[in-house]
């Protein structure tokens, strides 16, 4: 078996992880799917790894979930209290909040 | 068809299919649940690649540590758990057709990439712990220290914009 | 497994210890240390002492770091060709060279006055323009008590010197797994620093939420481009790319693929069109201290980064990503400047403005690309590394010249309120109108001569229709520039009109800093054009 099919299943994680943020509207499901696209560069970074027979995408892949778990930790304080302020009473300005 | 092949088949249909479901869903409790299912596929496919070290690294972070605060994320929204509507954007066609674009030239390019050539995957891993924390430690330990610089500024940050008024020790949430 | 871990164990494991040049780098090290022992001080030193004390570290540690990068510059090793300064440190991780420290050190100045920017408190009575407590609620009992306690967050500090810490990495990254996680260094904190402001508070997280999304889906992006040309080359480090393109490996798809999305990455992180969309929300809604440190140092870093990616690992492959870069800077030329004359809004105006330099920055980015040894030609390093700094300052000074004119609701940004200031306050308005110049390119101010050097390397590398576009969207900004400066001074205030508050010396001091290095680099840029040309090129 050759490494291609993983390219593939990779370009196909990308793109609906793209097709996801456009279209969804919750915060929280938006950044889902931007983990789906890190995700798809992970495998596309662990393939190529083997098909280069080095060990620098293996590293890649590692690193990136490194940050996406520091991303999880910024993006949900972020959004968790924007929604505490929004639900309470004081809502002071126009919304500039696209999703 | 190879022993490899086919799980490969299964794992990537696994993907492909709840990958999907996280995107479209009309539960967003949902969504966190098959996203599961995703990164538990890539977890396998890292496996089939020789990858031992990221797959079981992958079950911990992603599957252990990020999915279980995007739950508590969701609950700390008061996301409803039934079904709803109006969670996507009215501009459905225009996000499919840009993304239908983007995946097909995607694909085109990787599968051209190498012009034909073929490593087969069916041989000995490279991927254990011990060459990885080699590689680390030796070639790569100045951005893996940054990366802890990273994760000490997100901690931090979180904290400033979520800790109560325990702050100066009298009072707590 | 277990058999495998177990016989691993049992051998002795020599690891080699890793080879750093600490007396190259420690610039870098000092700022985070000092984020580090901030966030210590958080953590043991008594609450009324912790203004002071992360204010003065703060500000210390840059300056020191300053300092640092002017003794590492001192004393550079040639290289081979001459051409360039400077060698490859951290087990390749870094590159160290003349480029590298011109834009730490424009960089390491720039953040010095933002912290001084951020440190300032007698414009809110007291108390810095952050947040008293961000996880109060707006409009709660909380929050009064916050307030009434005077509670403020000095986090701010060590997160802003992460910040920093992350822009002197990215620029430097000699590959791109580290320029990966260092564009999230610092990006983390300046998501985090957007949704603290004090007044204002929703529209403020609300940058903050709007930021953070697009800024992941765009380095997701940026990602992927990198898996695609590890794909195509087989290595990360920028010189190994280099080799691939040059021995023509095959794959050219995955390569232009790899280049265009990782091009979107950083184009975004620029605000070029059309990947500007969060530029003006976020640089309306943030805190205006945190506005001008964006404006001025992402920038910075962010162009750091463009110029030594696509000119040492994708120079062999220009004639492929120059036709894009070329549509990129004219639409964002277009965009910015056309935009710029709708804003009613001054931090919206400077963020559209923004847009429209960073088409200017690009326009001397696809200029003549290479210098010639003992040629005095302006190289496209050169003007844009000059650009960068003479913006950044202007920039800066302009966003603090915002914090000081205030009504009862705090900083007064609708552009209608600023109607009558040259009678407030002459002196103000006369430094917001010598900015205003500055960013039309008026001769005799650094915006001149910065155009002029981005022109020039753009004209002398056959970009003459971009150049011709540039000259006709300055042409048309020119409009709105001097439109607020008719306004300023011969419009009658509304109202009450507004108020001009005074601040302690810390914004005196930046503003004073924008006003002395837009004159001096617009009268004598002399000196800094030698500095940015002795800096050579980028070593490879």
């Amino acid at each position: 078996m050759s490494t291609e099919p993983f390219l593939v299943l990779s370009a196909l994680l990308f793109t609906i992880g793209a097709f996801g943020v456009l279209i969804r509207r919750n915060a929280i499901v938006v950044f889902m799917c931007v983990e789906l696209m890190l995700n798809a560069a992970n495998l596309a970074f662990v393939t190529f790894a083997r098909h280069h027979g080095n060990l620098d995408g293996q590293i890649a892949a590692f690193f990136v979930m490194v940050v996406a778990a520091a991303e999880v930790v910024v993006g949900l304080a972020i959004i968790v209290t924007i929604f505490r302020t929004r639900r309470s009473a004081s809502v002071d300005d126009a919304s500039l909040l696209k999703y | 068809m190879s022993v490899v092949g086919l799980l490969f088949l299964l794992m990537g249909a696994m993907a492909v299919g709840s990958a999907l479901l996280v995107v479209t869903t009309a539960r967003l409790v949902h969504s966190a649940l098959w996203l599961v299912v995703t990164l538990g596929a890539l977890a396998g496919c890292y496996l089939l690649l020789g990858a031992e070290f990221v797959a079981w690294v992958q079950i911990l972070i992603y599957v252990g540590a990020v999915v279980v605060l995007l739950l508590f994320a969701l609950m700390l929204t008061r996301a409803p758990t039934g079904v709803q509507t109006g969670l996507t954007t009215g501009n459905r066609v225009v996000a499919a057709a840009t993304a239908g674009v983007v995946g097909l030239v995607l694909v085109t390019v990787v599968v051209a990439g190498f012009g034909g050539a073929r490593v087969s995957v069916d041989e000995e891993s490279v991927g254990s712990a011990t060459s990885m924390g080699d590689a680390i430690f030796r070639h790569w330990v100045l951005p893996f220290e940054v990366l802890s610089v990273l994760l000490l500024a997100a901690l931090v940050g979180a904290i400033v914009l979520s800790r109560g008024r325990a702050s100066s020790g009298e009072e707590t949430p | 497994m277990i058999a495998v871990h177990g016989s691993v164990l049992a051998q002795e494991i020599e690891i080699e210890s890793p080879n750093i040049a600490y007396s190259a780098i420690y610039p870098i090290l000092i700022v985070f240390g000092v984020a580090l022992v901030g966030v210590l001080v958080e953590a043991f030193a008594p609450r009324p002492r912790r203004y002071v004390v992360q204010t003065v570290l703060a500000a210390a540690g840059l300056g020191l770091a300053f300092v640092g990068t002017v003794l590492v510059a001192g004393d550079l090793p040639e290289t081979q060709n001459g051409l360039a300064r400077g060698g490859i440190e951290a087990e390749g991780a870094l590159a160290v060279d003349g480029p590298t420290l011109f834009i730490w050190g424009a960089i390491l100045l720039l953040s010095f006055f933002s912290v001084l920017l951020f440190a300032e408190r007698r414009l809110e009575s007291g108390v810095t323009a952050f947040a008293g407590q961000a996880a109060a609620l707006p409009g709660t009992e909380a929050e009064r008590e916050a307030s009434t306690r005077g509670l403020e967050h000095t986090e701010v500090f060590p997160l802003m010197l992460f910040a920093v810490g992350g822009m002197m990495l990215f620029p430097a990254s000699n590959d791109l797994l580290t320029m990966f996680v260092a564009l999230e260094v610092l990006s983390f904190p300046l998501y985090l620093l957007c949704g603290l402001a004090r007044r204002r508070r929703l529209l403020s997280q609300e940058a903050a939420v709007k930021y953070f999304l697009l800024g992941a889906f765009a380095s997701g992006f940026f990602l992927y481009g990198i898996a695609l040309v590890y794909g195509y080359a087989g290595t990360v480090t920028l010189a190994g790319i280099d080799g691939a393109i040059t021995n023509r490996v095959g794959g050219d798809g995955l390569l232009l693929a790899g280049i265009g999305l990782m091009a979107v990455g950083l184009l975004f992180k620029i605000g070029a069109a059309p990947f500007h969309a969060w530029t003006p929300d976020v640089y309306q809604g943030a805190p205006t201290a945190v506005t001008g440190f964006m404006a001025a140092c992402t920038k910075v870093a962010a162009f750091g980064a463009l110029l030594r990616v696509f000119y040492v690992a994708f120079g062999g492959a220009q004639w492929n990503w120059m036709p894009m870069m070329w549509i990129v800077a004219a639409l964002t030329m277009g965009v910015g400047c056309v935009l710029t004359l709708t804003q009613t809004d001054v931090k919206r105006m400077l963020a559209y403005s923004s847009i429209a330099h960073a088409g200017f920055l690009l326009t001397g980015f696809v200029g003549v690309q290479a210098a010639t040894r003992d040629s005095d030609d302006m190289t496209s390093l050169v003007a844009v590394m000059f650009y960068l700094l003479a913006y950044g300052f202007t920039t800066l000074g302009a966003f603090a010249v915002v914090t000081v004119v205030r009504d009862s609701s705090g900083e007064a940004t609708h552009l209608s309120r600023w109607a009558g200031l040259g009678k407030q306050s002459p002196v103000l308005a006369g430094v917001f109108a010598l900015f205003m110049l500055a960013f039309l390119g008026l001769p005799a101010t650094s915006g001149f001569m910065a155009k002029w050097a981005v022109f020039t390397s753009a004209w002398a590398g056959d970009a003459q229709l971009l150049v011709i576009i540039a000259v006709l969207a300055s042409v048309i900004t020119a409009f709105v520039y001097i439109r607020v400066i008719v306004l300023m001074f011969f419009a009658d205030p509304v109202g009450e009109g507004p108020t001009v508050a005074m601040p302690s010396v810390l914004t005196v001091v930046t503003i004073a800093a924008g006003v002395v290095v837009t004159v001096a680099l617009g009268v004598a840029p002399q000196p800094v054009l030698d500095l940015a040309h002795q800096a050579g090129e980028f070593v490879r």
